[in-house]
Formats: C-alpha cells, structure tokens, sequence
C-alpha cells in the first residue's frame, strides 16, 4: 500500500500571510506578495498539490512568525 | 507650511559650505533637513555642522558617491532639502549592524509609537519611511527585512556612498556622523507623497535559479546546478572570461510580476559570482539587458507627475551604477536636466532601499 503524501501546506501558509497582511487592500496584497518574492518564497511556484517538505514548512512558518501571522 | 526648498554648496571649508546650504534655504521653516554630503567633508563636522545650522529642524543625511540636485549631477558637493510639506517626523538611529542582532523591529516600535500607533496602525497614506544605511555594512537586507516585515509603510531609501573608495560611509543624525548604523524616519505628510522605483531593463527570456548560494556573503555558487559563472556566461551567449564586462548592462532581476528587483553582480570568484545584494536559494532570476536610463527615468518622471497632480519636491536615491553607466555614455547632463523642474536633491548609492534591497534602480520620494 502506497503511503499518502501531504501536499499544499506551504501553499495555504503563503495564502493566508497574503491574506492577513493584505487586509483585503490590493495595495497591500500586492505589497505582501513582493516581500514574501524578496524572501525566496514565491507564492506562485507553490500549488495544493507540491508536496510538502518539512524544512521548507519549518522556514515558512518562521517567516509567518516575522509578519506577525499566527498560522 | 512653507514650500520645499533645497541648497547645494561645492565649497571645500565645512563651515562655509553648511552656511552657504543656510543662506539657501533662508526662509524655511521646516521640521525635516535632509542633506546628503560628498566624503570630502570630514563626516562629524559636517553632521555637528548641520545640526547647529538647522535646529530645531530634524537633521539627517548620509554621505555620498556623487550627489543631485535640481538640474545638475555632481561631485563633491552638499545638497540638502528642506521639507516644507511634512507634517511631523521621528527618528531613531540603529546601531551595530555588522554584528547582525540590531534592534530594527524595536526602532520600529519606537517611531509608530511617537505617532501613537502601533506599527500595524500607520496609513501608509499619509505615513512613509525613509531609510538611510551605512553602505559598507553589508547588512542592508536585514534592515529591510525587518521594516518589510514590521510594518504596512513604505520605507524609501538608500545606502551611504564614499566616493567608490570603500573605506567608510557613514549616516548622520542628532549631530553625529555614525558608521555601521542605520538612520530610520517616518514622515507624516498630509498633503501626500508617492514613492517611485525605476529602473532601466528589459527582460531577455534567459533564467537561472539560484541552486547554492552562501546568502550572507551575497555570493551564488550554482545557477541551475552549475558553476555560476559558467551557467551565467552561457546564459549570455560569451565565455566567462568576458563576463565581468557585460555586469553593468545585464544584471539578474528578481522579477515581481513584470517588475524586476535587480541583482547587480559584482565580480567573478573563481567558479562563484558575488553580487551587491543577496540571492536566496530557490530564487528564479531572469537575465536583463539595459534600456535607455534617460528616457525610462523621464517617462517615470512624467507619470508620476500626472499621478500626483504635480511635483512639489524629489529625493533620488540613484544608483551608483547607473552613475557609472549615465557618465559612460555621457548622459548625466541629460540626466541632471531630468529634475530642472522640480526642487530635487539625491545622491548616488551604494544600494536602493524600497521593500527590499536592491540594486541599479532609481527610488524616489516624490512630495505633492
């Protein structure tokens, strides 16, 4: 039997330090996005289905931690 | 409120350049200076200078690779501003960079709370940050990451030149001249502002991704799994030993949407390619040829013009590659003519601060 592999959780984290700083402002949103694109992180090469890593989940909870994102 | 104002000097005596900016800006009542000085000028008498000359103004400035002003592109000069449409203002100087545990977030803290605010409650409006970095620090990432993360602002800024000799930049604030330390302001500026980054490339379709890296040196090993240099080169179409001369007119930029963040490289290192800024591991980057600096820059100029219903004042953090570039193809009279229009003071840096720190890029507070 195959063992399942979890997958999209670095993917939601993004999303919702997207969500949380972007205050529903595209300003924000947009502004969001680029800091997180200058910390390595692109929300755009992330999808629910990439499988999760933990040390890349660990990092993006770390960076969550910076925004002030509780996750 | 008064009008925005600025002053330059050329003159070598510190006293009498400060009284000269002084005699230019009689009249102004400002509650911000800025100034931006030569290294010629010895850093803590010009930054003891300024603070007699201009308090109980706040008084903060950096020194400089080349300064602006309004017309003109120089060398050995003091140019300064004074800000006739801010409203308020607070400061706060960090100190220890090098050692990598400076206190930015706390500083942070500090400034929004002069305002009565928590950092998340400034808006970004009527609010925005300057940013003025010891450009030999090396740490202006971190600096950025924290105001970046810290807070909603918009921090606009660059880092302290000295002329491409690489000796000691410094920062002034208080009326002290400071070397790995960071000058913070937040300006309320009721009658508005925009902040302008510009640069001058176009993508070329070509991509590397950053496979190692040792971050903290800003130094790439691997671009796709190969030596740096060599995955560069190649990308480029020329042998590695022909690299370094195509850095200036083809950085890598981190693209943001359509947007590039410049990486500017700055030497070969046996296989590795050290830059001006940090590349992270995983960072796809995009190989850039150079546009026209002149036109791009008028063509931003004008928007933001249009945008803002007119330009009351500007402060250019340029680039001191684009400096370099602008004098090699004899075009920083051009370039100086740009900002005739317009009160304007600016100075070529050894970085540009606007979300991150970037490189070969133009940042600009423009004041409505």
């Amino acid at each position: 039997m195959r063992k399942a592999t979890v997958t999209g959780t670095v993917k939601g984290m993004l999303e919702k330090i997207i969500a949380v700083r972007g205050k529903a402002n595209p300003t924000f949103v947009d502004a969001t996005r680029a800091k997180l694109i200058l910390k390595g992180l692109n929300p755009a090469k992330f999808t629910t289905s990439t499988p999760d890593d933990p040390e890349l989940v660990a990092r993006v909870r770390a960076v969550a931690a910076e925004f002030g994102v509780n996750l | 409120m008064t009008k925005t104002q600025i002053a330059t000097s050329s003159h070598p005596e510190v006293e009498t350049a400060v009284a000269e900016l002084r005699q230019g800006l009689r009249g102004a009542s400002p509650r911000l200076v800025l100034f931006f000085a030569s290294p010629r000028y010895a850093p803590a008498a010009i930054a003891a200078a300024m603070e007699r000359a201009f308090s109980p103004a706040v008084v903060i400035g950096c020194t400089t690779a080349g300064e602006i002003t309004s017309g003109a592109m120089l060398k050995g000069s003091v140019v300064a501003m004074a800000f006739g449409t801010v409203d308020e203002v607070a400061v706060q100087v960090v100190s220890g960079l090098r050692a990598g545990t400076s206190p930015v977030k706390e500083a942070l803290a500090k400034l929004t709370r002069h305002f009565g605010h928590a950092a998340s409650g400034l808006d970004p409006n009527r609010y925005v940050g300057l940013v003025l970095v010891d450009g030999l620090s090396g740490a202006e990432e971190q600096v950025m990451d924290a105001l970046s993360t810290g807070s909603d602002l918009t921090f606009v800024g660059g880092s302290a030149g000295d002329d491409l000799a690489f000796r000691g930049t410094h920062v002034f604030a208080e009326g002290k001249a400071y070397e790995d330390a960071a000058v913070l302001a937040i300006l309320r500026i009721d009658r508005g502002f925009a902040v302008l980054k510009t640069q001058s490339f176009k993508g070329t379709g070509r991509h590397l991704v950053a496979t190692r890296v040792r971050t903290g040196e800003r130094v790439v090993e691997e671009f796709n799994h190969r030596p740096a240099a060599e995955a560069y080169a190649e990308a480029l179409g020329v042998r590695v030993e022909s690299l370094p001369g195509m850095f200036m007119s083809h950085p890598l930029g981190l693209m943001v949407g359509d947007e590039p963040f410049v990486r500017s490289p700055q030497r070969v290192l046996g296989t590795d390619v050290k830059f001006y800024c940090a590349i992270a591991e995983g960072m796809e980057l995009e190989v850039l040829r150079s546009t026209d600096i002149v036109e791009v820059t008028r063509a931003a100029l004008e928007g933001q013009k249009q945008t803002l219903g007119g330009l009351a004042g500007l402060v250019n953090f340029n680039c001191i590659l684009r400096t370099l570039e602008l004098e090699k193809k004899a075009q920083s009279e051009a370039y100086g003519r740009l900002f005739s229009e317009v009160p304007t003071i600016g100075f070529s840096t050894y970085g540009e601060a606007y979300l991150g720190h970037i490189n070969q890029t133009a940042t600009m507070l423009a004041l409505r």
